[in-house]
C-alpha cells in the first residue's frame, strides 16, 4: 500500500515554501493517491510565464516504484508527448530512488523543460523540429504556452464547474478540456459532439 | 586398418563394463576410431542438488584472485554474467575500482558499518520518521534507512524480478544491498519470499549464464547443463533427453539451427500445402474456391455452376468441344505466370524429394531401434554355444554406429534443401551452386550406400553362421563401422569448410560431428572443496559410491 503518512509530510512540507519554488501539489480529489502538480515555466525559456499542470498517480509501492507523472497541460517538447503528455524522463523510470520525493521529481520535471534532451525523445516530431529548424521549435513552444499554460491555468477550474453546471460528467469534461488544450468554447463543442 | 581394429579391441574390454543404457538407443562410446582426436565430455548436468556447488566454484575462483566475500563476489559474478574470464579481463583492463564501482561493489572497513557512532534516534529520509538507530540498517555504502522501508523496499523488487541486483535506496546509488541483510530483513517479514529470493540467487547462475542452459525435457527434469567451450554443441542431459545447446529443440546437426527452425515452420504452417494448391489447382474466376481438375477437357465447371479455362482460369461458356471451348481462346503466352507456377511447381518438388528422404532415414531409424534387441537375442544365442567368441561389443557397437549415421543422414536432407534452396541464391551463382551441390550429394549417397550396407549386415541371421562366418561378419561390421563413421566426419568438413564456411551470413554454424555420438553430460561432483578440479577427487563429504564410480571413469578416459 502506498505510504500515506509519507504523501501526508511531502505534501506539507511541499506547500510550505511554495512561494520561492513555485512548485505545488495537491490532492486531486479525496484521495492521496491520486494528485495534481504545478510547475511554472523557466524563466528564459518559451515556457515562461505558463503554468503547467501534472497529473500524479501514486502506484501501491510508492514510494519504493516511482509516481507516474504526465502533463495535465499541452506543451510542446521534444521529451513530452504533444499528444498524451507522457514525459520521458529517468528518475521516472529506472532510475527512481525512494529517497526521492514528489518535488524533487517535479523539480526535475521543470529542469526538463529548461534543458530539452531531443537526442532521446518522446515525442519525434518536435525532436526533429528542435534540430533542424529551432527557431520553429521556440516559435510554436511559446505559442503553445501561451493558449494553453497561461488560458488554463487561470480559471480552470471555473471552466470545469461551469460545464459541469450544465449537466456534463466531471471526468469527460476534464479530459475535454485537456484534450482541445483548455479552451472551454472546443471543450463545450467536444462534449456536445459525443 | 589393422591398427584400426586392435585398437578397437582394446576399447571393447573397456566399453565392457560400461553398463549404461541410453533410452533413446544412442549410446556413449568412450572410444574414438584412431584418426579421432576428441576430448573427454567436457559439458556438466547441473542438477538442483550441485547448483550450489557449480555456482561456489566460480565465487571460489574470484574470491582466490580478490580479497572479497561470498555476496561480492556474487555481485561482480552475475555483472559479468558469470563469465569468470570476463571479470578477470575487466580487473586487468580497468582496474579494480572501476570494476568494482561497474558492478556495484563497495568494500568498507567493518568499523565504520555500524550506527553507533549516531546518536539515537535518526530519521529515515524514505518515510521521515524518526527510528531508533536499533531499528535501522546501514548497508556497505555507508546509506542507512529504517528496516522497515529498506522490507518494503526490498520486497517490491524481488516481486519485480528484481532479485539479482537490488541497488541501494539512496538516489544515485549504484551499490548492490548485501544478500545477508536483505534475506534477514525480508524472511522477518515473509519467509516464503526470502526463499524465493534465494532461489533467485542460485538460478542466476542459469539464467544469467551464457554457458548454462535448462534442460528443454517436458516434463522438466530440473536439471541444467553447463557447456565449458563452445555453445554450438549437442549434449545429453542425465534424463536422456538430447539437444541442441544453442536453440533448445532436438540434436539437428548438420543441420544449422536457423535451417532447422526454418524445416519446422516449413513442416507446420502448411506452406506446402499452399505450394501443392498453387501447383494443382485454379480459383473459380466467380467464387474464388481453389478447383483441382479431376480429368477431362479443359473446360471446367465450379461447383458453384461457374465454368471457366483451365488453360488460362478465364470465365467461359458452357458449351465446348474436345479441343476448344466456343468463343474462348487463351493461346497467347503470358511469361511472367508461367515463371512463378514453374517456380512453385520447383519448390514443391524439392521439398517433397529432400522430406522424403528425410522421412525415409528417420523411419528406418526407428525400425532400427527395434533390432537392438532381436541383436540382443541372437547374442545370447551365440553365447550358448560353446564359441572362440566370448565378446560381442562389435555388435553393439556397429549398431550404434548405425544409428549415429542414420541420424547424420536423416538431417544432411534438411540442411540440403536449404543450402541449394533459395537461402543463400545472393551469395552463390548458381553454377557455384550447382559445383558444390553435385559435391555433397556425392558424399550423401556414398554416406547412404554404406549405412545401408552397415544395415545389412547387421541383420544377417549370424547365430546360424559358423564360427568362421562369424568371424568374418564382425570384419564386415567392424570395417563398414570405420567407413561410415569416416564418411559422417567427411560430410561434416565439407559443409563446415566447403559449404557454410565461404558464407557471409555467419548465423548458420552447426555442432562439430561427434563420432561418439552426442555427448552425455556427467554430472557435476555434489561435493565440493579447493581441489575439486583435480582428477584425484576425494572420498570426503557425502559423494555416493555411483558418482564416484562416474568420476573414476572420466579419469580413465583423459588417459
Amino acid at each position: 500500500m502506498v505510504d500515506l503518512g509519507r504523501v501526508q509530510k511531502e505534501l506539507q512540507e511541499c506547500n510550505k515554501n511554495m512561494d520561492v519554488s513555485g512548485i505545488n501539489v495537491k490532492p486531486k480529489g479525496d484521495s492521496l493517491t491520486h494528485l495534481i502538480g504545478t510547475i511554472p515555466g523557466p524563466v528564459g525559456t518559451p515556457y515562461e510565464g505558463g503554468i503547467f499542470q501534472i497529473d500524479i498517480v501514486l502506484p501501491d509501492g510508492y514510494p519504493f516504484e516511482p509516481p507516474r507523472m504526465q502533463f495535465a497541460t499541452k506543451v510542446w517538447h521534444p521529451n513530452i508527448s504533444s499528444q498524451s503528455g507522457a514525459i520521458c524522463l529517468d528518475i521516472l523510470k529506472d532510475q527512481w530512488s525512494p529517497a526521492l520525493t514528489l518535488k524533487t521529481a517535479l523539480l526535475s520535471v521543470q529542469a526538463l523543460l529548461s534543458a530539452p534532451q531531443p537526442d532521446d525523445p518522446q515525442d519525434a516530431v518536435v525532436a526533429q523540429q528542435y534540430l533542424k529548424d529551432y527557431q520553429t521549435y521556440v516559435g510554436t513552444a511559446r505559442h503553445w504556452t501561451e493558449n494553453f499554460a497561461m488560458v488554463s491555468s487561470r480559471g480552470h477550474e471555473e471552466k470545469v464547474q461551469k460545464l459541469l453546471e450544465m449537466g456534463f460528467a466531471e471526468a469527460s469534461v476534464r479530459s475535454a478540456l485537456a484534450a482541445v488544450g483548455g479552451d472551454e468554447n472546443l471543450a463545450l463543442e467536444k462534449l456536445c459532439s459525443g | 586398418m589393422g591398427d584400426y581394429i586392435s585398437s578397437e579391441d582394446e576399447y571393447y574390454n573397456d566399453y565392457n563394463d560400461d553398463d549404461r543404457d541410453s533410452l533413446d538407443g544412442y549410446q556413449h562410446f568412450r572410444f574414438e576410431g584412431g584418426c579421432q582426436n576428441e576430448s573427454a565430455p567436457s559439458s556438466k548436468v547441473i542438477t538442483k542438488e550441485s547448483l550450489l556447488t557449480a555456482q561456489k566454484e566460480d565465487l571460489h575462483t574470484v574470491m582466490q584472485v580478490l580479497p572479497l566475500g561470498e555476496h561480492h563476489a556474487r555481485s561482480l559474478l552475475i555483472h559479468c554474467r558469470w563469465d569468470v574470464e570476463r571479470v578477470l579481463a575487466v580487473l586487468v583492463e580497468k582496474g579494480k575500482e572501476q570494476l568494482y564501482a561497474d558492478a556495484g561493489v563497495t568494500v568498507v572497513e567493518h568499523d565504520d558499518l555500524s550506527l553507533s557512532k549516531f546518536s539515537s534516534p535518526l530519521t529515515c529520509n524514505i518515510c521521515v520518521d524518526d527510528v531508533s538507530t536499533n531499528e535501522m540498517t546501514i548497508m556497505d555504502c555507508g546509506h542507512y534507512f529504517c528496516n522497515n522501508c529498506w522490507t518494503e523496499y526490498f520486497i517490491v523488487k524481488i516481486n519485480d524480478g528484481q532479485s539479482r541486483r537490488i541497488r541501494c535506496m539512496a538516489y544515485k546509488c549504484n551499490a548492490i544491498c548485501d544478500e545477508a541483510k536483505i534475506r534477514k530483513l525480508v524472511s522477518a517479514r515473509d519467509p516464503n519470499l526470502a526463499e524465493r529470493f534465494d532461489r533467485f540467487l542460485l538460478e542466476s547462475y542459469i539464467e544469467d549464464n551464457r554457458r548454462v542452459k535448462w534442460c528443454p525435457s517436458v516434463p522438466h527434469c530440473g536439471n541444467a547443463i553447463r557447456v565449458e567451450v563452445d555453445e554450438f554443441c549437442e549434449v545429453e542431459c542425465t534424463c536422456g533427453l538430447q539437444f541442441c545447446f544453442n536453440c533448445s529443440s532436438e540434436a539437428h546437426s548438420p543441420c544449422s539451427c536457423r535451417m532447422w527452425e526454418l524445416w519446422g515452420k516449413k513442416s507446420q504452417d502448411g506452406s506446402e500445402t499452399v505450394n501443392w494448391i498453387t501447383v494443382h489447382t485454379k480459383a473459380c474466376p466467380k467464387c474464388q474456391k481453389p478447383v483441382e481438375k479431376n480429368g477431362g477437357c479443359n473446360l471446367v465447371s465450379c461447383i458453384c455452376g461457374q465454368s471457366f479455362c483451365w488453360l488460362c482460369g478465364g470465365a467461359t461458356g458452357r458449351d465446348h468441344t474436345w479441343t476448344n471451348i466456343t468463343g474462348h481462346s487463351c493461346g497467347r503466352y503470358k511469361e511472367e505466370d508461367v515463371n512463378k507456377l514453374e517456380h512453385a511447381k520447383r519448390e514443391l518438388s524439392r521439398y517433397v524429394h529432400y522430406h522424403d528422404r528425410f522421412k525415409a532415414h528417420t523411419d528406418s531409424f526407428k525400425l532400427e531401434i527395434k533390432l537392438k534387441e532381436t541383436i540382443q537375442e541372437k547374442i545370447s544365442k551365440l553365447e550358448e554355444r560353446d564359441s572362440a567368441f566370448k565378446d560381442f561389443s562389435w555388435l553393439t557397437s556397429g549398431l550404434n554406429r548405425l544409428f549415429r549415421s542414420r541420424r547424420v543422414l536423416s538431417y544432411s536432407y534438411p540442411f540440403a534443401f536449404f543450402m541449394f534452396g533459395d537461402l543463400f541464391n545472393n551469395e552463390m551463382t548458381e553454377a557455384e551452386k550447382e559445383i558444390k551441390q553435385h559435391l555433397f550429394e556425392e558424399q550423401q549417397q556414398q554416406l547412404e550406400a554404406n549405412i545401408e550396407k552397415l544395415s545389412l549386415f547387421i541383420e544377417e541371421p549370424f547365430h546360424q553362421y559358423t564360427e568362421d562366418k562369424v568371424a568374418e561378419t564382425r570384419m564386415k561390421i567392424m570395417n563398414m563401422s570405420a567407413i561410415t563413421d569416416n564418411l559422417c566426419k567427411k560430410m561434416y568438413e565439407c559443409i563446415e569448410n566447403d559449404l557454410l564456411g565461404p558464407l557471409q551470413q555467419a548465423i548458420h554454424i552447426i555442432a562439430p560431428y561427434k563420432s561418439k555420438g552426442v555427448e552425455k553430460a556427467s554430472e557435476l561432483p555434489l561435493c565440493w572443496g579447493p581441489n575439486a578440479g583435480d582428477s584425484s577427487i576425494n572420498d570426503e563429504g557425502g559423494c555416493s559410491s555411483r558418482k564416484r564410480t562416474r568420476i573414476g571413469r572420466s579419469c580413465r578416459q583423459s588417459h
